[in-house]
This record gives C-alpha cells, sequence and structure tokens, in this order.
C-alpha cells in the first residue's frame, strides 16, 4: 500500500505518496522529476545513482525512499546556485572530466563530500573516496585531475 | 528492475521492535539494516542471454533470473531509526558496538583504530566508500558470508553477540553465531543488538589482511585475522581466523596453540602459519583455486602475525610514552 512521505530534497519539502518497494532513486526521478540522478546497476556497485544524504554519499538504488524521509538530500540540480556552477563542476568541466556524463552526477557529490571532510586530499585518497563510483570513459585520470583542481578552487574561495 | 512487493515498519525503540516481531513470528518478516545486503538479494537479477551458453544465436536477449528468495518477506522492519542501536562506547575494559553502526563508522573510530585494529582493518578494506557509508557492522555479521570483512577479526578478536527478544538477551560467541552461508543462530523474533569485545590489561595486537583483485569493490580471495596476547614476552592468547576458504568464518584453533606459552619469533610464527594453511578447506571458485588459496593462507597468517607483534610492541611503546 502507498504511504505519503515528507522528502526535503535540496532544501525544498516535497511530499508524496510511495509504494515502501520505492527507492530514492525511482522516487527522485519519477516522482520528482530529478533525473540528474542516474540508475546504472540498481545493485550498489556503480554509484551512478549517489546522492548526499544528509551529507554522506549514499547509493540511491539502495535506499528505500521510506527511509529517507526526515533526512536531507542533495541531488545533482542542487550543486549548482542558479545558473552559476559549483567550483566542482567547474573544475569537471574545465579539466575535461566528462566523456558521456552518465557517471558525473555521482562523481561530483562523492566530491563535495570529500572535499567537506578533507579539503586537501591526496591523490590516494582521492582514489579511495570515488572508487565506489566507476566511469566507463575518461579512464578516471581526467577526475582524479579535477578533484585536485576543485580542491584548490574551494580553497581560494575560502 | 523494481523490488517485489513488501510492507514497512519502522520503529523508534527497541522495545516496539521486540514487541512487532514478537506480535509477527509466524509471518514473514525480515530484518533491514543498511539494506546493501537485502535489498541487493530482493531483486530479481537480469542477465542478458547473450551469456546463457544454450542461446546457440548469441542474440541479445534480456532474460530475469529469479531473487535469492523463493517467497520475498512480507514485512521489511527498519532498525535505521532506533536510535540505541547505533554507537561505539568504552565501557571499563569492554568496548560496545551498536549493531547498526556502519561500516564508516568503525573506519572512522579512534577507538576501534587503536584497540581494535584487526577490526579497522576489516572496516577499512570493505566495499567501497558508498557501501561502507550505508552497511551496517551487525548486517555484515548476521548475512554471514564465509568472506565478510568484519566478521573474521570480529572472531579472532574474541567478540561477543547480544541477541535480543521480547523473551530476553543471551550473549553468544562469535565462535558460535555462524552456522552456514547466510545462515546464523538467530532465532526469529530476534535482534542482534551489540557487539562486546573484552580488552586484556597486558599487551595485545590484532590484524586483518584481505587478498583481492582490486582495491575496491572485491569480495575477498581469501582473508586472515589475527589477534595476540602477550604477558612479559610470552603468548597468552593466540587465536587466528580465515575467510573465504570454508562455508563459514574459521578459527582454527591449532594454529593459535602452536603460539602459546612462547616468545612470537619468526619461527613460531611461520610454523603457526603452516597449519593454518593445512586446515583451509578452500573451493576452486572465479576468484581463485584451491590450491592457489591454500598457499596464500600460509602468507597471509603469517604477514597477520607480524602485524600483530609490530602493533603489540608499539602499542606498549606509545603507553609508555604517554
Ligand atoms: C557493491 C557492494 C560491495 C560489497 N562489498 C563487500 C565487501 O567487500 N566485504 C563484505 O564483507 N561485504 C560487502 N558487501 C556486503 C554488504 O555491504 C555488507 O555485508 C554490509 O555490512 C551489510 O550490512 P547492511 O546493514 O547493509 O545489511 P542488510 O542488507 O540490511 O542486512 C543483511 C542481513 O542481516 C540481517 N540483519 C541486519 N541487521 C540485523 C540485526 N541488527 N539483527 C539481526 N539481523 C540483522 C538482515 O535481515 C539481512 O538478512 C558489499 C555489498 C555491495 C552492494
Ligand atoms: S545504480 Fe546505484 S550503484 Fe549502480
Ligand atoms: S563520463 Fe561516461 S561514464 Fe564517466
Amino acid at each position: 500500500m502507498k504511504r505519503i512521505i515528507h522528502l526535503k530534497v535540496n532544501g525544498l519539502d516535497h511530499e508524496i505518496a510511495v509504494e515502501p518497494r520505492r527507492t530514492l532513486a525511482e522516487a527522485l526521478r519519477i516522482d520528482l522529476g530529478l533525473t540528474g540522478t542516474r540508475i546504472g546497476c540498481s545493485i550498489g556497485d556503480c554509484g551512478a545513482c549517489t546522492v548526499l544524504i544528509d551529507g554522506v554519499p549514499s547509493f540511491s538504488c539502495l535506499t528505500l525512499a521510506v527511509e529517507a524521509e526526515g533526512h536531507e538530500i542533495l541531488t545533482i540540480e542542487g550543486v549548482a546556485d542558479g545558473n552559476k556552477l559549483h567550483p566542482v563542476q567547474e573544475a569537471f568541466v574545465e579539466v575535461g572530466a566528462i566523456q558521456c556524463g552518465f557517471c558525473t552526477p555521482g562523481m561530483v557529490l562523492s566530491t563535495l563530500a570529500l572535499l567537506d571532510y578533507n579539503p586537501d586530499p591526496t591523490e590516494d585518497e582521492i582514489r579511495r573516496a570515488l572508487s565506489g563510483n566507476l566511469c566507463r570513459c575518461t579512464g578516471y585520470q581526467k577526475i582524479i585531475d579535477a578533484v585536485k583542481d576543485a580542491a584548490r578552487r574551494m580553497k581560494e574561495l575560502s | 528492475m523494481r523490488l517485489p512487493k513488501f510492507d514497512y515498519l519502522s520503529p523508534t525503540s527497541l522495545t516496539e521492535a521486540l514487541e512487532i516481531m514478537g506480535g509477527y513470528k509466524n509471518r514473514r518478516l525480515k530484518l533491514l539494516g543498511g539494506g546493501t545486503d537485502l535489498l541487493v538479494d530482493l531483486r530479481d537479477k537480469v542477465i542478458l542471454d547473450v551469456h546463457n551458453p544454450h542461446n546457440q544465436e548469441h542474440r541479445c536477449h534480456i532474460k530475469p533470473v529469479q531473487s535469492a528468495f523463493n517467497e520475498p518477506p512480507e514485512y521489511l522492519l527498519s532498525l535505521s531509526r532506533i536510535a540505541d542501536l547505533r554507537g561505539i562506547r568504552s565501557e571499563g575494559n569492554k568496548i560496545i558496538i551498536g549493531a547498526m553502526t556502519t561500516i564508516t563508522d568503525l573506519e572512522r573510530s579512534d577507538i576501534v583504530k587503536k584497540k581494535l585494529s584487526g577490526l579497522h582493518d576489516g572496516a577499512w578494506q570493505l566495499g567501497s566508500p558508498l557501501v561502507r557509508n550505508r552497511g551496517t557492522y551487525g548486517g555484515n555479521l548476521c548475512n554471514a558470508r564465509p568472506a565478510a570483512d568484519t566478521a573474521i577479526p570480529t572472531m579472532a578478536l574474541g567478540g561477543k553477540l547480544v541477541l535480543i527478544s521480547k523473551r530476553g538477551e543471551r550473549t553468544v560467541e562469535h565462535d558460535d553465531f555462524v552456522l552456514g552461508p547466510g545462515n546464523t543462530i538467530i532465532m526469529p523474533d530476534e535482534i542482534l543488538k551489540e557487539i562486546i569485545f573484552d580488552l586484556p590489561d597486558v599487551q595485545y595486537g590484532s590484524a586483518y589482511i584481505k587478498l583481492a583483485n582490486r582495491k575496491a569493490l572485491e569480495i575477498s580471495v581469501v582473508g586472515a585475522a589475527a589477534s595476540v596476547i602477550i604477558k612479559d614476552g610470552i603468548v597468552i592468547s593466540a587465536r587466528i581466523t580465515l575467510g573465504a576458504v570454508a562455508p563459514k568464518p574459521l578459527l582454527v584453533p591449532e594454529a593459535g596453540q602452536l603460539l602459546l606459552d612462547r616468545e612470537l619469533t619468526d619461527d613460531n610464527i611461520e610454523k603457526a602459519a603452516k597449519t593454518a594453511s593445512k586446515k583451509a578447506k578452500p573451493i576452486t571458485d572465479h576468484r581463485g583455486g584451491a590450491t592457489y588459496r591454500t598457499s596464500m593462507v600460509e602468507v597471509l597468517t603469517k604477514r597477520a602475525l607480524m602485524i600483530c607483534r609490530a602493533r603489540a610492541l608499539n602499542a606498549e611503546r606509545m603507553e609508555a610514552s604517554s
């Protein structure tokens, strides 16, 4: 049976009716139309569905929507400030860390959480933080470079 | 593929949860921790028929394969809103860890890193950040896989599990907890509440090593954990456990026995490691051959014991200088 839940996504409150089996990824994409969150594997392997739940990178494909009630969710749509890209997004664009873009929302959100916890990560720390986000296109090096560049940009801003 | 239908219960206290479980005894009810095992198992798998050897045309049909459950559960009872189940605390010479403590919590805890180093090693090497952020310690133990990365060191460290139901509480050793793959002694109305470790008041050290083909998102080919307690230079307790070499986490008492009442010398470590590899009964699968796994048990056990020794000595030095 469907139940009414309240989800706080990108700072906005939403009321939706979902079945308990609805995953957070499905709720975001189908009920809220936030299709920036991708579904790749549905079993925790690829990280395309990464969102931040209370600031923590989480796979939304293995999180039930009903479990997300009462928590703050950040999806890729909430990262930019209007038309102004976030420094992490700017770094990804300028360094060339995006090819098909399927993995990018997850990569950007995992990077945001990393830089929040550790503003000055080593290359090993970056690789470890992104190890649950797979990319079929870039070969990863540009992504690692973009994260380093993003760390530099964020430091300049602070 | 959508998940199968189920109803969802989310109690906010342990008492409420136990009350519900008592009442639903005869229904198909499953506990939901972080869901990183359960929700994967509930989903019907989809495979490309091109991988099917009987498909002569090599055409790319999509074929659903039934999920791990013959009958999916009617209810999922979520433990995520029971605050008391999450957290790591020290009480005298005990460390008590709630079942809903995430793997990331373990990895980031100084107490775990210092006092239960082997468990920290396990948490550090489990899955990926996304898995560690949602997956829980209790879920990893209750899912009872023979390669579970926190189970092997928990067993080496002599961890005790507190199981609770409306009928009361019981404490069991991890040694007696797992019966086989995915199968434990937990009764249908019981919840794993917490895991308790007794810390010795003399030198001790523990370690866990996972051999895998990649650094992340890997199930181990072989895993070995060790924990030693040393008094006046002499080993007074040694426990060696192995992962992925038997249907369940394997304790090798014979290997620990060899180290007792002696110094932890390279020679003795070597002997214990050889014994451990003789007791391992691995299978051959896509992750590794039985012979390879058996030889690796020796190497990993040796290394784990050497790390234990270094950590025991180092901890003593740190105590002395503080
Ligand atoms: C991509 C991926 C990679 C992974 N890599 C690894 C790895 O490298 N090493 C590894 O060991 N595991 C790995 N896992 C498995 C899994 O993440 C861990 O076992 C995790 O710790 C399970 O915890 P959970 O809270 O998500 O369990 P859940 O899925 O919520 O539960 C698992 C089982 O335990 C039961 N249960 C949960 N909590 C309790 C409780 N308190 N009392 C009684 N029963 C309970 C549930 O009913 C269920 O049967 C991986 C999983 C994924 C998806
Ligand atoms: S879609 Fe969630 S991890 Fe792949
Ligand atoms: S850019 Fe295509 S998957 Fe990463």
